[in-house]
């Protein structure tokens, strides 16, 4: 008995010497963070930067439907959406209106405004934008709140959080990503315009974790004023219904230890919001999947989004449009990334690639399918740059003759 | 080897005749706070110093000269025994394996070789290095590690240790420490959800654990070690791993102490979680030891999207 006491006692006399730590009170932590990035870009795009073909003789209103030109930046925005006097619907992105020329451009000065209370469950939280765009061709220079909510964690010992205000949405996985400084790469995918935007409502998520079974089950739904759609194709600050749009997602995560699985499936339903009869709703569902094992990251979403068909004109970000036609859409992508950490200036080094394809319609109009092959590097630098440098092939397989549009693209973002 | 040697002696010693209440460790102390285990280490070192010390008189006045003997030579073994009970306790130890016969145990350090001179002459002279951090912006200078490196001859290896991190209330306590290079960390959940504990540099994850569970890792690297939670990107803590003997944390006030340093030339460092590089300069403690003041900068923040374990960053903001 003694023995072992001995035992005991020396073995714990080591613990009892040195430093105790330190952990400073609750009410010392600074309740207000500023953070954000910057983020510069160069890109050159093929032939004039749009998806118009030159010659093409078609029925103009064929360009109703969404064969996009490439985006050059994490936004989504194109090169240029010149339609050479061509029938367009508003279906369209931003442009930098760069055109065919190779630019430098500052894509996005962003503001992360963050307040938490030092006592309460209370997150005050801020996303301001400033969008600089200097050419005559493109968007005006915009500044935007992305996000304002207020988030409550209200039990300290259950993952439940409840947000009210403008956030982002819940569909899918590549909202979380969706800015430049978090996403491996530098363009979104093809349907990234369908899942990423955001809305005013609220929304509530819940995880349960299962540590027998590595496991954790998650919940995210939102009820908001509009779709998941970007600004682009759907008013954001505004309910045109008054109805709301319901989204979810329910995912799974299987976290062995040395591979993480995140699988998901994803749901929409409520009005179309570009225009204002209750009666015209939307839908959307979706999958997705991720995996991470060692230094390879495997990640892949698809949607199916169906639209009915309006009376009235529609209202977007980009104003009003008239045809309010039935919309049908399915796509998705698939992303591999290798990345290895180092200990010297470069932190992370990653190369990857993605495949997207998208099938649109418009009633009425042709379908078009397209689909892009997309190659990429992204180099971490000390703890605030991420070098990227990116190429697009991009195809137009079905309803839309070929363009030359490839892009190549980079961007420079300092995180603060 | 000291520690085998110890429990091996003890272990043959045969059944013990009285039980007294240090032989019944640990000590039913509650342990919740890193204090809790410093005071339950200091009271358990007493009763043991007491057991030995009264088991082997029990066994004297009872004619047991080979247990007396092995009780004290035991106890004169302890690391830091007071001189006092050294002066008392080696005679009789002496005596009673004298009396008792066998061969006295290797870990009996040799007696004192010149009485005559004074005990400081003997061993080399160390004194206290203490002062006071500041800056360290808003959060100010508490959690400073300061750290003393010897310029004008060696220093003795650190000891490596065994430290405890609490997870609790989704926050890292204590949120920073400092440990010596080769200790280890206990990290316990004590919150009644599952946590997660990894580092990018140098790599580690402790998987997933609920309330209750205890991971240990081992640091055997200098450097600082951020950990963070795969679950809960909001947590944040560090380690610092220090490779010299000489340190301390700065408290809320930025007050610190380092005893036990010896006369000399010495290169000061001191690392602070919101400064971005640690501050640099040089020391001359002199025999009756040295005050500081030292300064730290406070241009660094926590990282604005905390990585999860694969190294992508996350949004906070989420809650998830």
């Amino acid at each position: 008995m003694i023995a072992a006491a001995l035992a005991l006692l020396l073995a714990q006399e080591v613990i009892s010497s040195g430093s105790e730590g330190y952990t400073p009170p609750a009410d010392s932590t600074p309740s207000l963070r500023i953070v954000g990035y910057v983020d510069l870009g160069w890109a050159r795009a093929k032939g004039d930067g749009t998806s118009f073909a030159p010659g093409d003789t078609r029925i103009p209103a064929d360009y109703g439907v969404d064969a996009f030109a490439p985006a050059v930046n994490s936004r989504g925005d194109v090169a240029s959406t010149d339609s050479g006097g061509r029938f367009t619907n508003g279906f369209l992105p931003r442009s930098m209106g760069i055109g065919g020329h190779a630019s430098f451009f500052i894509n996005t000065v962003d503001v992360d405004v963050r307040y938490t209370h030092p006592t309460a469950p209370l997150l005050l939280f801020t996303r301001l934008q400033f969008l600089p765009r200097l050419s005559s061709r493109g968007e005006d220079t915009r500044a935007l709140i992305e996000q304002a909510f207020a988030r409550v964690i209200p039990f300290q010992n259950q993952e439940f959080a409840l947000s009210v205000g403008k956030f982002d949405s819940v569909f899918g996985i590549e909202y979380l990503e969706n800015e430049a400084n978090l996403r491996t790469g530098i363009t979104p995918s093809l349907i990234a315009r369908y899942t990423t935007g955001q809305s005013l409502g609220a929304k509530a998520f819940y995880r349960l974790q299962i540590p027998g079974l590595w496991t954790a089950l998650s919940v995210n739904l939102a009820a908001t004023n509009g779709g998941t759609m970007v600004d682009t194709l759907q008013p954001q600050n505004a309910s045109l219904t008054g109805t709301p749009v319901f989204s979810g997602r329910l995912g799974i995560e299987i976290n062995l230890p040395s591979i993480e699985i995140k699988l998901g499936v994803s749901a929409l339903d409520g009005p179309r919001n570009d225009q204002s009869q209750p009666g015209v709703r939307q839908k959307a569902a979706g999958a997705d999947a991720r995996m991470v094992f060692g230094p390879v990251e495997l990640r892949a979403e698809g949607i199916r989004l169906m639209q009915g068909e309006g009376a009235g004109d529609k209202l977007n970000g980009l104003g009003t449009q008239t045809v309010v036609s039935k919309f049908d859409v399915w796509g998705g992508y698939a992303q591999l990334a290798l990345g290895f950490d180092f200990a010297g200036p470069v932190r992370r080094a990653c190369v990857y690639g993605r495949y997207d394809r998208r099938h649109a319609q418009f009633e009425g109009f042709i379908p078009v399918t397209v689909d892009r092959i997309t190659a990429g590097a992204r180099l971490d630098i000390l703890e605030n740059l991420a070098v990227k440098g990116e190429f697009l092939k991009n195809r137009e397989l079905e309803g839309a003759p070929n363009v030359d549009n490839d892009v190549m693209t980079s961007s420079f973002v300092y995180s603060w | 080897m000291q520690i085998v040697l110890m429990a091996l002696l003890l272990a043959a010693s045969g059944k013990q005749q009285h039980d007294w209440l240090g032989a019944e460790m640990p000590l039913p102390l509650a342990v919740h706070t890193p204090q809790d285990l410093a005071f339950k280490n200091v009271a358990e070192r007493q009763y043991l110093i007491f057991n030995l010390l009264a088991s082997g008189k029990v066994a004297w006045d009872q004619g047991d000269f080979p247990t007396a003997a092995q009780r004290w030579e035991t106890l004169l073994s302890l690391p830091g025994l007071d001189p006092e009970i050294d002066k008392v306790v080696r005679p009789m130890a002496e005596e009673a394996r004298k009396q008792g016969g066998g061969k006295a145990a290797q870990v009996l350090p040799p007696p004192p070789r010149a009485p005559e001179k004074p005990r400081e002459e003997r061993r080399p002279a160390t004194t206290t290095v203490e002062g006071t951090v500041s800056g360290g912006g808003a959060a100010g200078p508490g959690g400073a590690v300061i750290t003393l490196r010897r310029t004008d001859g060696t220093m003795p290896k650190p000891q490596a240790v065994k430290k405890i991190v609490l997870q609790r209330g989704k926050a890292f306590a204590p949120r920073v420490l400092a440990v010596s290079v080769g200790s280890s960390v206990v990290f316990r959940n004590e919150d009644k959800i599952n946590h997660n504990v990894f580092s990018l540099s140098p790599h580690f994850d402790t998987g997933l654990y609920g309330e209750g569970g205890e991971k240990e890792e081992v640091f055997d690297k200098p450097g600082v070690v951020q950990l963070l939670c795969n679950i809960h990107s909001s947590m944040i803590g560090y380690l610092v791993v220090v490779d010299t003997p000489y340190f301390a944390q700065a408290d809320g006030a930025g007050a610190f102490s380092i005893k036990g340093v010896p006369p000399g030339d010495y290169d000061v460092e001191t690392w602070h979680e919101f400064a971005s590089r640690p501050t640099k300069q040089k020391l001359v403690v002199p025999r009756e030891g040295a005050k500081l003041a030292l300064t730290v900068a406070g241009d660094k923040q926590p990282p604005a999207f905390p990585p999860d374990k694969y190294g992508k960053p996350r949004q906070g903001q989420l809650g998830y």
